[in-house]
């Protein structure tokens, strides 16, 4: 039997994973020492914090090396992965602050939680990096039990469990299905590696190109669940609704971008292959990203308008935005060159020597800075709520109110600007970071020749834009209730809302350098 | 050149926003010293934009006062600023309006003060920003930006309904303003090649510039052989139509134009007295600013195809807006509609395609600024002593506030053209240039009548508001206007009278301005000859380092001003005494 030689140099692009499980193991040995009634828990969160930052910092430095494959080619290292890991690093970290207020405020605090969230976080990265479908699948799972617990982790309402429960069935479902489609891929190529799909697809799609869509598109379904499109979003509302927030806001932001991360990694070697099935069914596959991402877009967006629950309504907004990356993920199947009747078919464009590669960096790029924007700009937002938020409401589901925000400009003017920037930034609106994702990812649909698409797209935003707006006008424009509380601050929340709302701001009117970094890690391995 | 001078425009963009700074940690309750804080931002200000108006030399090349900055140079935008006579002049009249809309709201704003007036500063840099950009994508952020301000302007400090007319008001420009997102793409995709693409206007412009005359060369003709167009003249004639109409309808909203007009009532009406003065004063004329400098320059074949429709569209809007004010109880409601009539003479005389009617148009830009702006001022100062905007609950206003009724009625003259004011030079202008163009001649005749119901509304009202008898009590005891009052309106007279007994001071801007305007969006045409240097526009060569050290795998240097500084290699100490003591100075002199 041969051993396979791993080196050092393999654990590299494990390690901000690593970090995030030292950290974790770290927060449960914690809880050993600490008296179970008593005794501040606050250092807990800042070591959660601490590890987070660690860990982005190292994928970071380790982002811009040359990509390769690790462990015989199960995973990779490369500019792209490093990148997620970036941004699921951030959104862990402000997501570990959010919770620290939130918690305290309820007595819950407790090392496990951020242990698990920690854990979720260092599932994350592994999935970004995976190359293989099995050892994607765990990783998948690695995330998702983890996430699991942290959704019915206040166990005591009705709320809490049913959200778990839901999301434990539905999630399973979507992983089955998502297994049972890489097993038929494998059935059609004989490889379960990425990497090594883009050598064997053509000559899969010459001998047995239905059993390759079948599993494409299976595999394709369970990615759906996992990024809630449409028409597989059921879900989201009630587990969003139903989480506590903070780890709604780590869903919305860490495992989405991870999920995405995966989902165009498994699906890149099929752009570049479809032209080689001898029936031409190349369009079955990006006609059908196209429609998923009109129908997640119109249908997140018109949802999101009667929702009076603030809560609900941006987890509506979040199928929304995960319509708008797949946008992007759309374009990157559409081909910019020949064959294409959009307005580029008859552009200069097609003089140029590589302008598949090209464009399809600028499209990688559209979706980095986009799943950034959308991090920070959802942890900002779900942090203004969960600081509003309290406890003897949440069975009423009364707590996410809009009236809740009623004259909030008054009573907490800091929160009150820190959520109108995450309100317009979400429905792109210069000059905040939204705004810049929403340009970069229209620009890569209107490159590949997805105009109707794109012009579907930003009439869709300005319906989004009349939902964000009423939570400014409840801000700013109606008066405190009577007898409103004026919330409590807590310092972790409030860095939070700093955090994101500076970043948001400047990141909208100087998004060149971070641009510029992304345009060099819109990169995958192979392509 | 100074610091001063070369950086001229960007202090005139970003000075009201680094005063708000400064407001923004003064204590709440301090009202006044916000206040004095904010006008002495405006004033500041409008003096650098003064400054930069006379700096500005109107026979000299088109577009002056530049500066570029790289600021996402792998995306091809860069912070591009430079102004042509119009956009000068607009922006004149931007920072002149600056200092008098905070004296206008000094008592009338008591709520949320600080709030306000950062509002105002905000919405003061993002305007004079919309006007002086050169790049496409850097004008789209300020234009969305300017939403904002304006948005919360009217919600938050607004009357009775403010909520519904802000809301109207944000998404009737957004949904254009999106549109219009897209057509920017795909001019950016189509006119350029990949890898060289950029936003920057001129580059954008100039690049558009073989196809036009191709596409027009072969609508000329009638029948069109598609089969000889080239492949961007090809794409120009299947999707420029498309492209030309999301810029018109983004554009319309603002001006706005006649079937999407709707919001402007709402939002008049609701907006405290500052909104509306900066809403009916500089914010229409982004909506015909933008016609000018970008829909139809960018796309002449297609406005000139539009130009019929689009000129129809702006003498119903002059006749309809004169008809509604007629029918008008609420004095606000009158202004707002008198404004969407003025703004038909703007899009009449410049789809007259007529240097008269161009110059008449921009003129007339100025003019609804300074006449309309002051209506709305003058009419807050009534509003804040009765608190009703119903004609019925006036009459008689003259004999118990007579300083006020003169100058109102000054303003009235100036608003209905007659000959000595501003509006005179505008609408004569603008009808001339309708007549001489090619345009039928029905056209002129319509636009015509409304003169005349514009003089019908304007008197009437006057009439309702300021003489009789005065019939409700408390009408009795109103007091006359106070010194700040006074101080707030007579800029505002002085600037009609010279405008109007001197207008050649102002028409030196905008006539090369209005050349330039007709040569391009003729260009091609079978109806006049123009030369290629009135119409190629000549703006600073783009900084090419940023995209050519990028490939080096080094970032681009953020800051890119003409020249580069070179980096010191050694330390400074190491040269000898008597050198050069700035060696970057010397490079400089030397390149």
């Amino acid at each position: 039997m041969n051993i396979p030689t791993i080196t050092g140099a393999d654990f590299e692009p494990l390690l901000p994973a690593g970090i995030l499980m030292l950290g974790a193991i770290v927060l449960i040995l914690s809880e050993v020492y600490q008296r179970a009634s008593e005794g501040a828990r606050g250092y807990q969160a800042i070591i959660g914090f601490v590890f987070s930052v660690i860990a982005g910092i190292v994928a970071l430095y380790t982002a811009l090396e040359p990509s390769r494959t690790v462990f015989q080619g199960f995973g990779v290292m490369d500019p792209f992965s490093g990148a997620v890991t970036v941004t699921i690093c951030v959104g862990l970290a402000l997501s570990v602050l959010v919770a620290a207020g939130f918690l305290r405020h309820r007595n819950a605090e407790r090392g496990e939680f951020y242990a698990l969230m920690l854990f979720a976080g260092a599932g994350m990265s592994l999935l970004s990096l995976s190359n293989e479908f099995i050892t994607l699948f765990i990783n998948l799972e690695a995330m998702s039990v983890a996430t699991y617990a942290l959704t019915a982790y206040l166990r005591r309402g009705t709320r809490p469990s049913e959200a778990g429960f839901k999301y434990f069935i539905l999630g399973a479902f979507s992983a089955a299905v998502l297994l049972y489609g890489a097993a038929l891929l494998y059935g059609a190529t004989g490889t379960t590696k990425i990497s090594e799909l883009t050598a064997r697809l053509p000559a899969a799609l010459q001998t047995n190109p239905a059993l390759v869509y079948l599993g494409a598109g299976l595999i394709a379904v369970g990615f759906a669940f996992k990024v809630a499109a449409v028409p597989f979003h059921m879900w989201t509302p009630d587990v969003y609704e139903g989480a506590p927030t903070p780890v709604t806001a780590l869903m919305s932001a860490g495992v989405k971008a991870a999920a995405f991360a995966a989902f165009v990694r498994a699906f890149l070697p099929f752009a570049g292959n479809l032209s080689a099935d001898p029936q031409q069914h190349a369009h079955i596959m990006t006609t059908g990203f196209a429609v998923l991402a009109l129908l997640t877009m119109l249908i997140g967006n018109l949802l999101a308008i009667p929702q009076r629950n603030v809560k609900r309504m941006l987890a509506y907004s979040s199928i929304a935005h995960a319509g708008y990356l797949l946008l992007g993920v759309a374009a990157l199947f559409a081909k910019p060159v020949a064959g294409v009747t959009g307005v580029l078919a008859a552009s200069p464009l097609i003089a140029n020597a590589n302008p598949e590669a090209m464009a399809r960096q600028e499209t990688l790029k559209g979706i980095l800075f986009y799943l950034l924007a959308y991090t920070i700009t959802s942890l900002g937002a779900f942090g203004t709520l969960a600081a509003l938020e309290r406890r003897e409401d949440e069975p009423r589901g009364t707590a996410w109110d809009l009236d809740r925000f009623s004259g909030l400009g008054q009573r907490r003017p800091g929160w009150a600007i820190a959520m109108a920037a995450m309100m317009l930034s979400l429905g792109g609106i210069p000059p905040t970071v939204g705004f810049m994702g929403k340009l970069l990812i229209f620009r890569s649909a209107v490159d590949a020749g997805l105009v109707g698409l794109a012009i579907v797209g930003v009439l869709s935003s300005a319906a989004g834009v009349y939902y964000y707006l009423r939570v400014v006008v409840y801000m700013y424009m109606r008066p405190s209730p009577e007898g409103a509380l004026v919330p409590d601050r807590q310092w972790t929340t409030e860095l939070a809302l700093v955090l994101t709302t500076a970043a948001v701001i400047l990141l909208g009117v100087m998004p060149g350098p971070l641009s510029q970094w992304l345009t060099r890690a819109g990169v995958i391995f192979g392509h | 050149m100074s610091f001063f001078d070369s950086q001229i425009l960007h202090l005139t963009i970003f000075l009201p926003i680094l005063f708000g700074v400064l407001v923004a940690f003064l204590p709440s309750q301090e009202k006044g010293q916000i206040r004095t804080v904010t006008f002495i931002a405006m004033l500041v200000d409008a003096l650098v934009g003064l400054a930069a108006y006379l700096q500005y030399d109107p026979k000299g090349p088109e577009f002056q006062l530049e500066n570029r900055l790289n600021w996402m140079p792998d995306f091809g935008i860069s912070f591009h600023t430079g102004v042509d006579g119009l956009a000068v002049s607009l922006i004149l009249l931007t920072v002149f309006l600056g200092p008098l809309v905070v004296l206008a709201s000094w008592t009338f704003i008591n709520e949320r003060v600080k709030e306000f007036h950062l509002a105002l500063l905000f919405l003061q840099t993002a305007m004079i920003g919309a006007l002086a950009s050169l790049d496409i994508i850097v004008f789209y952020l300020f234009f969305e930006a300017m939403l904002i301000p304006m948005y919360l302007l009217i919600g938050v400090w607004g009357s009775e309904e403010r909520q519904m007319a802000a809301v109207k008001f944000f998404l009737y420009t957004l949904v254009g303003s999106l549109l219009m997102l897209i057509a920017i793409l795909g001019v950016y995709f189509i006119a350029q090649p990949a890898g060289a693409r950029s936003f920057d206007y001129a580059t954008v412009f100039n690049s558009l510039l073989g196809a036009q005359k191709e596409l027009s060369a072969c609508m000329n003709t009638g029948g069109c052989d598609t089969a000889h167009l080239s492949p961007l003249a090809m794409a120009l004639k299947v999707y420029g139509p498309w492209m030309f109409l999301a810029f018109a309808v983004a554009f319309a909203v603002k001006v706005p134009l006649f079937p999407v007009h709707t919001w402007l009532p709402d939002a008049h009406v609701q907006a405290p007295v500052a909104g509306s003065m900066i809403l009916a004063g500089v914010m229409l004329k982004m909506g015909t600013f933008g016609f000018w400098r970008f829909a139809v320059p960018l796309f002449p074949v297609h406005a000139r195809e539009f130009r019929v429709a689009i000129a129809i569209l702006g003498v119903i809007g002059i006749v309809y807006g004169a008809l509604m004010c007629l029918a008008q109880r609420d004095v606000k409601k009158l202004i707002a509609y008198s404004s969407v009539s003025h703004l038909g003479y703007c899009m009449l005389g410049m789809f007259a395609f007529t240097a008269e009617g161009a110059t008449g148009s921009a003129y007339q830009m100025l003019n609804h600024g300074v006449s309309t702006g002051a209506l709305f001022l003058l009419f807050g100062m009534l509003y804040e002593r009765r608190h009703t905007r119903l004609i019925a609950d006036y009459g008689g206003i003259a004999r118990v506030m007579p300083l006020f009724a003169a100058f109102f009625v000054i303003v009235t003259f100036s608003s209905i053209a007659v000959p000595g004011t501003n509006g005179f030079i505008g609408e004569f202008l603008v009808l001339l240039g309708t007549f001489k163009s090619s345009l039928k001649i029905g056209i002129g005749v319509f636009a015509a009548t409304g003169v005349i119901l514009g003089a019908a509304y304007m008197l009437w009202l006057v009439q309702r508001v300021f003489f009789g008898e005065v019939t409700l009590r408390e009408n009795q005891r109103l007091f006359d206007l106070n010194f700040r009052e006074v101080a707030t309106t007579v800029p505002f007279l002085i600037l009609i009278l010279v405008m109007g007994l001197r207008p050649q001071m102002f028409l030196d801007y905008l006539n090369p301005a209005s050349d330039r305007f007709v040569a391009r969006a003729l260009y091609g045409s079978n109806e006049a000859n123009v030369t290629l240097d009135q119409v190629q526009m000549k703006v600073m060569p783009l900084a090419q380092v940023a995209t050519a050290e990028q490939e080096e795998g080094q970032p681009p240097p953020r800051l890119q001003m003409g020249a580069q500084l070179p980096v010191l290699k050694k330390p400074a100490i190491v040269q000898p005494f008597h050198a050069e003591p700035f060696p970057a100075a010397a490079a400089l002199k030397a390149q």
